[in-house]
């Protein structure tokens, strides 16, 4: 067990290396190079050999490459072209903006999604699965940002129960029954978006450990068909589905630029849209690694979950990291 | 009785040599495929829209980006005009059928240049193995751990939103489904005795690799081909919408609901349009899809309406849950 932890561990950190030097390296393959990347556009040419020297882009490749880790372990992301503003000020504060709007959009779907799913595994083909199946078409065709364009106009516009877009009201920051009502609308599209694939996992789940010899075995015996799905079942169908929920915990960080975009959400999402339309190098290449650390993490943690709770899985032969 | 001799007759049918070539595969499935309700209409359906968008210059006469603020925001079934005209005096129809065009061939090209990739990946890593192929999977799992629009954005964002741009970028962030599922198969069948026998009589890689291997895993590629279109169609139309993918004057579905947006005030319905063409053709392509896989995939089995399931059960089931 341990040597197996210690080894995803290492992997994980030799993924995050390769990112790091991906990310570096599209910077330096972009038309121009790096200066033409890191330098704002219209400087004197005196000033721009001056910033040059200052970024270091003077440097060997490798050095800069190193002395940009360095910075980012140390959560130093550099600053804005414009106004010279430290990236890491304008970024955590939506960091949690985001883990707001995505935990709640989150919590809601598994509180729906789980019971759905398991019904549905008990009565297969009924009408509530059928519903399922064919909400999850939806769902795997529509833009997700079509949807909250839809729902803006016909909730905000039309009428106006909710709010149209933004995380507070002006002056009522703080306020968390204005918060609750600007929540309704995104949590709903994100929700949505979720909602059939994890219906879906629950019921797939459930219907393999329903075929089980050991739930014909309780079913022979006599055992209440409610105790057989709650007790012998359910415990075991949740093992594929924790380890599905830690797939998905990146997405609490990173899922949600469109929706965000659409209800004008101050979160990250949004940060990387604004920071790309206005061509902020640093603050791109910052949200994209910790974005990847997530990723991985999340990754991580799930194989090792999946490890400790599942004591069939063959710790020697899973290691390899693809799934 | 009549059922009797029903049978008789087919027995004796059966004894008789059947003279003509049994169906091949490609014919079961082409037959499986064309009883498939779903699948049929999606085909149509979506040749509808790649025909309705190709022709739009014989189709329409408006120019699609052409201004005439003497008629903006015109309603629908106005004067010439069947779906009205935008903010701008664009006529919507056929700035509609000019979107499909771009929003499809970038779905079909997306589609088409990932799956190479990932096929290429994919059966180098499967065949070969050691640790070239160790390698190739470490960079799949590093693609899979950057987040794919972070990173679509950051590429247009450093390389600019060129057409040709997005193609490349929207294939190169997904490619690593293909290439994992190639690998699978390519493992599998690696082992079988005919890959054995055909490299003991000296048949070089390159054949193996495309007239054994690559032959026999075609089915579940062409279904994640098919797959891909609906998922590249949406990611453009995303990408479009967020600014960052086709420009004005051209014009795209996603682009247009990003306009629609802003002028929701004026012309709610401006949104509910390019939306709905995006949700028609990607769902047409996923039945397109299913149909394929139901269809190649030997193994799948024949899917009965709930009714007569229902019906199936009661009768002869004495356990119906």
């Amino acid at each position: 067990m341990g040597e197996y932890i210690i080894r995803r561990i290492i992997q994980a950190l030799i993924t995050l290396f390769l990112v790091t030097v991906f990310t570096f390296a599209l910077i330096h393959l972009a038309p121009g190079g790096p200066t033409q990347v890191m330098i704002a556009p219209g400087v004197s040419p005196e000033a721009f050999e001056v910033q040059k020297r200052n970024l270091g882009l003077d440097d060997p490749i490798h050095i800069q490459y190193f002395r940009w880790v360095g910075n980012l372990l140390q959560g130093d992301f550099g600053t804005t072209f414009k106004n010279n503003i430290p990236i890491s000020d304008i970024l955590w504060p939506t960091v949690g903006n985001t883990f707001v709007l995505m935990t709640i959009a989150w919590l809601v779907t598994l509180i729906i999604a789980l019971p759905w799913g398991i019904y549905n595994s008990t009565k297969v083909y009924g009408l509530s699965d059928q519903t399922a199946s064919f909400i999850s078409y939806l769902g795997f065709a529509m833009p997700t940002f079509w949807f909250g364009i839809i729902l803006q106009q016909i909730f905000a516009m039309k009428l106006r129960w909710l709010p149209l877009s933004d995380m507070w009201t002006y002056g009522k920051q703080g306020d968390l029954g204005d918060l609750a009502m600007h929540l309704v609308l995104p949590v709903t599209v994100l929700s949505l978006g979720f909602l059939a694939s994890y219906v879906k996992y629950a019921r797939a789940s459930m219907l393999e450990v329903l075929d089980q010899d050991y739930i014909r075995t309780a079913r022979a015996k006599g055992v209440k068909e409610r105790k057989v799905v709650f007790r012998h079942a359910l415990r075991n169908a949740l093992i594929p589905i924790v380890t599905i929920l830690g797939l998905d915990l990146p997405m609490l960080v990173s899922g949600a630029v469109l929706t965000e975009k659409v209800f004008n959400w101050p979160g990250m999402g949004r940060l990387f849209v604004d920071m790309a339309t206005a061509r902020e190098y640093s603050a791109l290449m910052a949200i994209v690694i910790i974005t990847s650390v997530f990723v991985v993490l999340g990754n991580m943690l799930a194989d090792i979950l999946y490890a400790v709770v599942d004591p069939r899985v063959q710790l020697g032969r899973k290691g390899g990291g693809s799934k | 009785m009549s059922e009797n001799l029903d049978q008789q007759e087919k027995v004796a049918a059966d004894n008789q040599p059947d003279l003509r070539k049994p169906p091949g595969p490609w014919k079961i499935a082409a037959r499986k495929f064309l009883r498939n309700p779903y699948a049929m209409i999606s085909v149509f359906v979506l040749l509808f829209f790649v025909i309705v968008s190709f022709f739009a210059p014989y189709l329409t006469p408006y120019d699609p980006a052409k201004i005439d603020l003497k008629n903006s925001n015109l309603p629908a079934f106005s004067d010439g005009h069947l779906l009205g005209t935008d903010e701008l005096g664009r006529d919507i129809l056929t700035r509609l059928l000019y979107s499909g065009r771009i929003s499809l061939t970038i779905g079909f090209s997306v589609a088409l240049a990932s799956v190479i990739i990932g096929t290429i990946v994919g059966a180098i890593s499967g065949y070969f193995g050691g640790w070239i192929d160790t390698v190739l999977m470490r960079f799949v799992d590093v693609m899979y751990s950057l987040p794919s629009l972070f990173l679509n954005i950051l590429v247009l964002a450093i390389f600019g939103d060129e057409f040709i741009y997005m193609i490349l970028i929207l294939s190169f962030t997904s490619w690593m489904g293909v290439a994992r599922l190639v690998r699978g198969n390519f493992l599998q069948l690696r082992e079988m005795q005919y890959v054995e026998a055909a490299r003991a009589i000296g048949v070089p890689n390159r054949s193996i690799i495309f007239n054994h291997l690559l032959r026999n895993s075609i089915h579940p590629i062409i279904v994640n081909a098919t797959l891909m279109v609906g998922a590249a169609i949406l990611s453009e139309s995303a990408l479009s919408y967020l600014g960052l993918g086709i420009q004005a004057p051209q014009t795209s579905w996603g682009l247009m609901l990003s306009n629609a947006q802003e002028f929701m005030l004026l012309d709610p319905w401006l949104a509910v349009y390019p939306g709905v063409c995006i949700l028609i053709v990607v769902l047409a392509v996923n039945f397109i899809g299913d149909g394929l896989q139901q269809a190649l995939n030997p193994r799948e089995k024949k899917k009965h309406p709930v009714r007569r399931l229902n019906e199936w059960r009661k009768k002869f089931s004495k356990s119906a849950v």
